[in-house]
């Protein structure tokens, strides 16, 4: 732990954006992604804390979530949004980075009440995790002590907005700087802190990894990881493989 | 020499072989090919093939001769004991040697089957019926009496229930003697119509309930289940495909050729309003949904399917009960549809029982992973089973459906669908608990069955895919057997069936199912079709941090809030009314000893003989 304190976390990455899409026929089709996308959003609502209870009203039939085109999802494979609705602490942090690495991208985070923004009335708590963006990149905070549906209906617009414009692609920060939050993650967790997803790995096959998506996080990372066997298809030709 | 004395000389040659040379490691293909030699002699008749040896019984002459419909249920019965025979040929027949069982026994016992049950199918009138009947009954029991002390026990139940059908039977035989003066099948037909109706009755009654035992019609079903469950792996498949479908043949025999369907409409219960083919089609629809629902209970994947046996019968009763050309064609085709998804499925959960030891459905999961042909197999087969495009039993399904509308009888029809929802529901627990899920650890290291067993099953994979595509390759000996049955035939094409009220044309239904398919997979691929495989540990359970030794998606109690709906519904009349009955013939069997005892013998001895003489001299 002791020298996990000098490992320096870079705060600030490089400004890289998608360059403009060349042609007019590319443009239009990526509008017209973009609008759907914006337009059918699943979210998966982790329900951390008391914002949780202004969720059923925004979601059922007073304020109708889904003519938005929003519906819940129950696992993060389908899920395009995470919803963190209330504080966090320490131990339901580590749920929700899980959570949030198994979800496909593209795929945005929303923190509700603020708690999630500053710590709220938790601010002196030694056990909650206080910004929720050093560990995750939030897309949109939702202010309040709790929002009223009418907030949370207000924000979701916004990042429908964001998505149809391009402005929502946190979830690609996270990508190019990996080795920023991990490192804001093991101050939290310790070095030995790991998830069986594979970030650098996805980081490749999104072609999003940069030269701040591995440091010396990553590497203190890679030197504990356990990581999970392939769990590969076999047929009877094969020998059997001793444990 | 005519092809049928070929026939069953094979028949017979290949039980000597296979009794003979059971222990040598090849016996099993060589069995597979003395059956597929059978088979190719099947093909080769043409018409009505009778064989040479005959002999006279009360001056009537008893011959066996196979038409059309014995070859087609001949057919099935070949191609069951060709995968039975290839699946025991390699690593499960070794395996079953090294426990301590008699490899040869088996082989004996399932070339003995085919052999009776082809004598079954050849018989031309009532002596040689019974004869084939009996042998069917006692083979039977041969090959169900070789899986240890339960397969002793249900194989007894059995006999006890196959002798009580079988003496139903020689009494109607008797009675069809005595009042026609004929036991051949030809002259029965012309004479037995003409009946009155109260020996008509009687008649109709004893051969259906002596045939429907075997066929596991309610409320003589108990038996089958644990029986064929019980039996030795490939024997298994072999009877659940095939064995309890020789009680269909003979009433469909005595049914549609003898007294006709005519002849059944001049039994009335009710005039105009229920008939006695009412009764059986509704006799037809409870062995349809009550053995389903029963298998939706099971936890055994063995005892699933063998519920799920007798109720797909009930299918194939209803079709030939309703007697349309669609109806009966659906009814005959699905004895060979389930006949073929039957044995795959029942192979499959035998090779995973080779590999784990288990069929009990709350302790597998996850196989997928390690065994995927077998995986592919039951996937097939279930989505046979449950009747479902692109495979066969759709087609037979979709046929008897038909004609339950086309001929007015929607209640019968929502029980058959009923009956199918049960069976959709049993066989999701049966592929989900079995293959998907999680691996349990235990699990961890096994691998897919040897070739010698995926073989047979992954041949009869290729069957019920093709033969559900291209129907018309089956309903050919449908319409050949209608036709040798007296009913009437179906129009069929090679799509499925061509009709001016809507028919079935199952190579468009498959084209645009895998044209879906197909357009989905050009989407994917053409977005670049990246994918990426997670490991079963990186899965979501609320957040939590799973491993290997956290049990997150497994089953133990499936269909909880299901059975707590209809849990109450189960009430076991069936099983308590056989205890009742058991229990009665225990206190008779009881009272005759007690009399026995009490009095002297030797005075009841007396008393016998002087009522015996008394009956020959008066």
């Amino acid at each position: 732990m002791s020298d996990l304190k000098q490992i320096p976390i870079h705060a600030e990455g490089d400004a890289g954006g998608d360059p403009k899409s060349e042609g007019l026929f590319t443009r239009v089709f990526d509008e017209l992604k973009a609008f759907c996308r914006s337009r059918s959003l699943f979210m998966l609502h982790y329900c951390t804390g008391c914002g949780a209870i202004e969720l059923p009203p925004a979601m059922t039939s007073r304020f109708d979530m889904e003519r938005l085109g929003i519906q819940p999802m129950v696992t993060p494979r389908q899920a395009d949004i995470l919803l963190v609705t209330g504080y966090v602490s320490i131990k339901t942090l580590k749920r929700i980075i899980l959570t949030y690495e198994q979800m496909g991208g593209p795929k945005y985070v929303i923190g509700i009440c603020s708690c999630t923004v500053n710590g709220g009335m938790y601010w002196q708590s030694y056990a909650t995790a206080k910004v929720l963006n050093e560990y995750l990149p939030v897309d949109l905070y939702i202010a309040g002590c709790m929002p009223r549906p009418e907030a949370v209906i207000t924000g979701m617009r916004q990042l429908m907005e964001n998505i149809r414009t391009g402005k929502a692609d946190n979830w690609k920060d996270y990508y190019r700087r990996y080795d920023h939050y991990l490192g804001n993650q093991q101050q939290l967790f310790g070095e030995r802190w790991q998830t069986p997803t594979d970030v650098i790995g996805e980081a490749d096959h999104y072609g999003l990894a940069g030269p701040e998506t591995t440091g010396p996080h990553t590497a203190l990372l890679q030197q504990h990881q356990v990581p999970l066997q392939p769990l590969e298809m076999r047929l009877g030709s094969r020998q059997e493989r001793k444990p | 020499m005519t092809l049928l004395d070929l026939l069953l000389l094979l028949s017979l040659a290949t039980g000597a072989l296979a009794w003979l040379l059971g222990r040598w490691s090849g016996a099993g293909v060589l069995a597979a090919l003395l059956y597929a030699g059978q088979l190719a002699l099947l093909g080769a008749m043409d018409g009505s093939a009778a064989a040479s040896p005959t002999f006279q019984v009360l001056g009537q002459t008893i011959a066996w001769s196979l038409d059309p419909f014995g070859r087609f249920f001949a057919l099935i019965t070949l191609g069951a004991a060709i995968a039975s025979a290839w699946f025991m040929a390699g690593e499960w027949g070794r395996r079953y040697t090294q426990a301590g069982h008699s490899l040869r026994a088996l082989h004996g016992a399932l070339a003995i089957n085919v052999l009776a049950m082809l004598l079954l199918l050849a018989s031309t009138d009532l002596v040689s019926l019974f004869i084939g009947w009996e042998l069917v009954s006692w083979a039977g029991f041969l090959l169900m009496a070789q899986g240890g002390a339960a397969a002793v026990r249900a194989a007894l139940r059995y006999v006890t229930y196959a002798m009580g059908g079988a003496m139903a039977v020689l009494g109607g035989t008797v009675l069809a003697y005595a009042w026609t003066g004929t036991l051949d099948l030809g002259l029965l037909a012309e004479r037995l119509p003409a009946l009155e109706p109260g020996r008509l009755w009687l008649l109709v009654a004893l051969f259906t309930g002596g045939f429907g035992v075997k066929m596991g019609l309610l409320p003589f079903h108990l038996w089958q289940a644990p029986a064929y469950a019980e039996a030795p792996g490939p024997g298994t498949a072999f009877l659940g495909a095939i064995s309890s479908r020789m009680g269909l043949f003979a009433i469909a025999l005595v049914l549609a050729r003898l007294v006709t369907l005519e002849g059944l409409d001049g039994l009335q219960i009710l005039p105009g309003q229920f008939g006695v083919r009412d009764l059986l089609a509704w006799v037809a629809a409870f062995t349809i949904v009550l053995p389903t629902f029963t298998a939706l209970k099971q936890n055994d994947a063995r005892y699933l399917l063998a519920w799920h046996g007798i109720g797909q019968g009930g299918y194939m009763l209803m079709g030939l009960v309703v007697g349309d050309a669609m109806g009966s064609a659906g009814g005959l085709m699905h004895v060979f549809n389930h006949a073929t998804y039957q044995a795959a499925l029942f192979l499959s959960v035998y090779a995973v029982i080779h590999r784990t030891g288990t069929a009990d459905l709350n302790r597998l999961g996850g196989l997928v992973v390690r065994m995927p042909l077998s995986f592919l197999t039951m996937l097939v087969g279930i989505i046979g089973l449950a009747g479902l495009p692109p495979m066969n039993g759709f087609v037979s399904k979709w046929l008897i459906y038909r004609s339950l509308m086309t001929e007015g009888m929607p209640l019968l029809f929502v029980a058959s669908v009923i009956g199918t929802l049960g069976t959709i529901l049993s066989v999701y627990k049966l592929i989900h608990n079995t293959f998907l899920g999680q691996l349990r650890s235990e699990h961890e290291h096994i691998r897919e069955a040897p070739w010698s067993m995926t073989g047979p099953m992954l041949a009869l994979c290729a069957i019920v895919f093709v033969t559900g595509t291209a129907p018309g390759l089956v309903l050919g000996w449908v319409a050949d057997a209608q036709a040798a049955l007296g009913l009437p035939v179906l129009r069929y094409t090679l799509g499925g069936v061509a009709s001016a009220k809507g028919g079935l044309d199952m190579l468009w239904i498959v084209g645009v199912l895998f044209g879906g398919f197909g357009v989905g997979a050009l989407l994917f691929y053409g977005g670049g079709g990246r994918s990426r495989r997670v490991h079963q540990l990186d899965n979501y359970a609320g957040g939590h941090f799973l491993s290997a030794d956290v049990r997150y998606q497994y089953s133990d109690n499936f269909y909880a809030g299901l059975m707590h709906r209809i849990g109450p519904l189960y009430r076991n009349a069936f099983t308590w009314l056989e205890s009742a009955l058991v229990s009665a013939v225990d206190l008779a069997a009881l009272a005759m000893q007690g009399v026995y005892r009490q009095q002297a013998p030797a005075f009841l001895l007396l008393m016998t003989a002087v009522a015996g003489l008394a009956w020959v001299v008066l």
